[in-house]
C-alpha cells in the first residue's frame, strides 16, 4: 500500500535538490568562469518479495557543464580568460586546485594570486612573480607574461584526465581528484574575462518544470490520500 | 528549502553589483576616478552523495555524487586601473601623470594619502595643494611675483620672472607606485591609502622606474565607460529578477507541500 507514496516522496525529494541546483545556477549567474551544474535522476530498483520489482526515480549524478562561457571584455591587465577547456593552476592549503575565473592581482610580495589570495601558479607549480618596476605586461596566447621584452613566467595551463570525477569547491575552483595534465591547446587572452556559462533560458525552463512537476506529484499524494480514505470508508460500511 | 536562501544570496550579489555600477555612473565625470569592478565567486558545496560511495551491493560506485552549491558571495570589488583619457585645460597647475603612479599628498592628521587627481591649486602662501587643501608632498612654493610656472615631464616646477630671463627651479614633483596598486585602500575625494595588500609605496620622479610622467595643462578624466556599465545594469537587474523569480517557485512548492493533506 504504501509503495505508491515512496516512489512520489523519493521522486519529490530529488525534484527539491534539482531546485536548489537551479537555485545555485541562477544565483551564479555574473560569477566568473562559474561552470552550470546539472542533476540526472536514475531508477533505483528494488526487488519485492513476491517477484515483482519496484522502481523509484532517485536524483544521484552531477552533470557539471564545461561549455565555453561568453567572453567579455575588461581591458584589466590581469584579467586573463581561457579559450579552450584549460584551467589555471591555483596553490590552496589543501594543494593545488583548478579554477577557470582569471581576475587575478597582485598580492603585496609581488605574486600573482586570485581574488581570495591565493597564489597563481606556473607550468611548473612555482608561483608567478612580477617585479614592481614592470610595466605593460603583455600575456601571449600561450600564458607566456612578459614585459617589454623581458620575460617574466608562464601561467600554467593543465587540463583534467577525468573532467566528470572533479570535485566543486568554494570560490569557483575544482579539485581534480583523477590527475592532470598540461595543456597546449587552449588560447589565454589578456584583457578579457570568461563569464559564467549558465544559460538562463534554459534554468528558468527547467525551474518551471521542476515546480510543476512537484505539483503534480503532491497532486498524486492527494489522489493516493483520498484513494485509502475511500477504501477504509467503504470496507468498515456496514450493509 | 536550501533554494529560497541560495536564491537570496544571489539577489544580495546583484544588487552590490548594481551599487558597484551606480557609484561608477555618478563618477563619470570625476577627475582621476577608476572605475570599480564586482566580482563573485561560489559558496562552499554541500557533499550530497559523495563521488565514488558504493551504490549496489554488487559494487557498483558512483561515478560523480551529488554536490549541492551553497549560492554566491562577493569576491572583490576590484579596481580597474586603466589610465583614463588625457583632457586638455590649459591651466598651468592641472597636470596629469600620464601612465603609472600616484601623487603623495599629506593629510592634515600627518598621514600621507596617495591620489591621481592632478588639480592642483595654490594657498594665499603660494604653496601647491589639492583641491582639497592638502599640500602636496614634496612641497613645493610658489614666489608671489612669478610671472608664470611650468613644469615639465620629468615634474620639475619652474617660475620664471618679469625681471630675469632665467627660470627658477623651484622643486620636483615625485610619484609613488605600489607593487599591488589594486589593493589601495579609497578613502574618498579621490584619495587612496596604503594597506598590507598593496604594500608600501616606492617612491622615484616621474618618467624613471615605469612610472609615469607628468603633463601640465591635461587632467586624467574618469575612466568609467557609460556603455559597459549600462550593459552591466542590465545584466544586473535581470539577474536579479531571475533570482526573484526563483524565490517564488520554491514558494510555490512549499506551499504545495503543505496543501497535502
Amino acid at each position: 500500500m504504501d509503495s505508491a507514496t515512496y516512489t512520489t516522496l523519493s521522486r519529490q525529494m530529488g525534484l527539491w535538490r534539482e531546485m536548489d541546483l537551479v537555485a545555485n545556477n541562477i544565483a551564479n549567474a555574473s560569477t566568473t568562469g562559474y561552470r552550470q551544474e546539472g542533476l540526472i535522476f536514475s531508477e533505483f530498483v528494488k526487488g519485492a518479495t513476491d517477484g515483482r520489482s519496484l522502481s523509484m526515480g532517485h536524483g544521484n549524478i552531477r552533470n557539471t557543464s564545461f561549455q565555453q562561457g561568453a567572453i567579455t571584455k575588461t581591458e584589466g591587465q590581469f584579467d586573463f580568460a581561457i579559450e579552450g577547456d584549460g584551467f589555471f593552476l591555483v596553490e590552496t592549503p589543501q594543494g593545488e586546485r583548478l579554477t577557470r575565473a582569471g581576475s587575478f592581482a597582485l598580492s603585496a610580495a609581488g605574486d600573482l594570486v586570485t581574488p581570495d589570495g591565493l597564489r597563481v601558479l606556473d607550468a611548473g607549480g612555482a608561483p608567478i612573480f612580477i617585479p614592481p618596476d614592470a610595466s605593460n605586461i603583455a600575456v601571449s596566447a600561450d600564458g607566456t607574461l612578459s614585459s617589454e621584452g623581458r620575460l617574466l613566467g608562464q601561467l600554467g595551463l593543465v587540463r583534467p584526465l577525468d573532467a566528470s570525477a572533479m570535485t566543486r569547491e568554494d570560490g569557483v575552483m575544482f579539485a581534480a581528484d583523477g590527475g592532470v595534465e598540461p595543456d597546449d591547446t587552449s588560447r589565454v587572452l589578456q584583457g578579457f574575462l570568461e563569464g559564467s556559462n549558465v544559460d538562463p533560458v534554459t534554468m528558468m525552463a527547467r525551474m518551471i518544470e521542476v515546480q510543476r512537476a512537484y505539483e503534480l506529484g503532491q497532486s498524486f499524494l492527494d489522489t493516493e490520500d483520498q484513494r485509502v480514505r475511500d477504501a477504509l470508508r467503504s470496507f468498515t460500511m456496514k450493509s | 528549502m536550501r533554494a529560497l536562501k541560495i536564491a537570496a544570496t544571489g539577489m544580495s550579489a546583484q544588487q552590490m553589483r548594481v551599487e558597484t555600477i551606480s557609484n561608477n555612473l555618478a563618477n563619470m565625470s570625476t577627475t582621476g576616478y577608476n572605475a570599480r569592478r564586482a566580482e563573485f565567486a561560489d559558496l562552499h558545496y554541500q557533499q550530497m552523495m559523495r563521488a565514488g560511495a558504493v551504490n549496489a551491493s554488487d559494487g557498483t560506485v558512483l561515478p560523480t555524487g551529488v554536490q549541492l552549491g551553497m549560492g554566491v558571495r562577493p569576491s572583490a570589488v576590484s579596481i580597474n586601473l586603466q589610465q583614463g583619457s588625457l583632457k586638455e585645460t590649459g591651466a598651468d597647475l592641472d597636470i596629469a601623470i600620464d601612465g603609472k603612479g600616484y601623487f603623495e599628498v599629506t593629510l592634515p592628521s600627518g598621514v600621507t594619502a596617495y591620489s591621481r587627481d592632478g588639480s592642483l591649486k595654490r594657498t594665499g602662501e603660494g604653496l601647491i595643494v589639492t583641491s582639497d587643501g592638502y599640500p602636496v608632498s614634496p612641497e613645493i612654493t610658489i614666489p608671489a611675483d612669478a610671472r608664470s610656472i611650468s613644469i615639465n615631464p620629468d615634474g620639475e616646477v619652474y617660475a620664471y620672472f618679469i625681471d630675469t630671463e632665467e627660470a627658477q627651479l623651484l622643486g620636483q614633483f615625485t610619484l609613488a607606485s605600489f607593487t599591488n596598486a589594486k589593493g589601495l585602500e579609497a578613502l574618498g575625494s579621490n584619495l587612496f591609502s596604503t594597506t598590507e595588500a598593496s604594500g608600501a609605496p616606492i617612491l622615484s620622479t616621474p618618467g624613471l622606474d615605469g612610472l609615469g610622467t607628468i603633463r601640465q595643462g591635461y587632467l586624467e578624466s574618469s575612466s568609467v565607460d557609460a556603455v559597459r556599465e549600462i550593459t552591466e545594469l542590465i545584466e544586473a537587474q535581470r539577474g536579479y529578477e531571475m533570482n526573484a523569480k526563483v524565490i517564488s517557485a520554491a514558494d510555490q512548492m512549499l506551499g504545495a507541500t503543505t496543501q497535502i493533506r
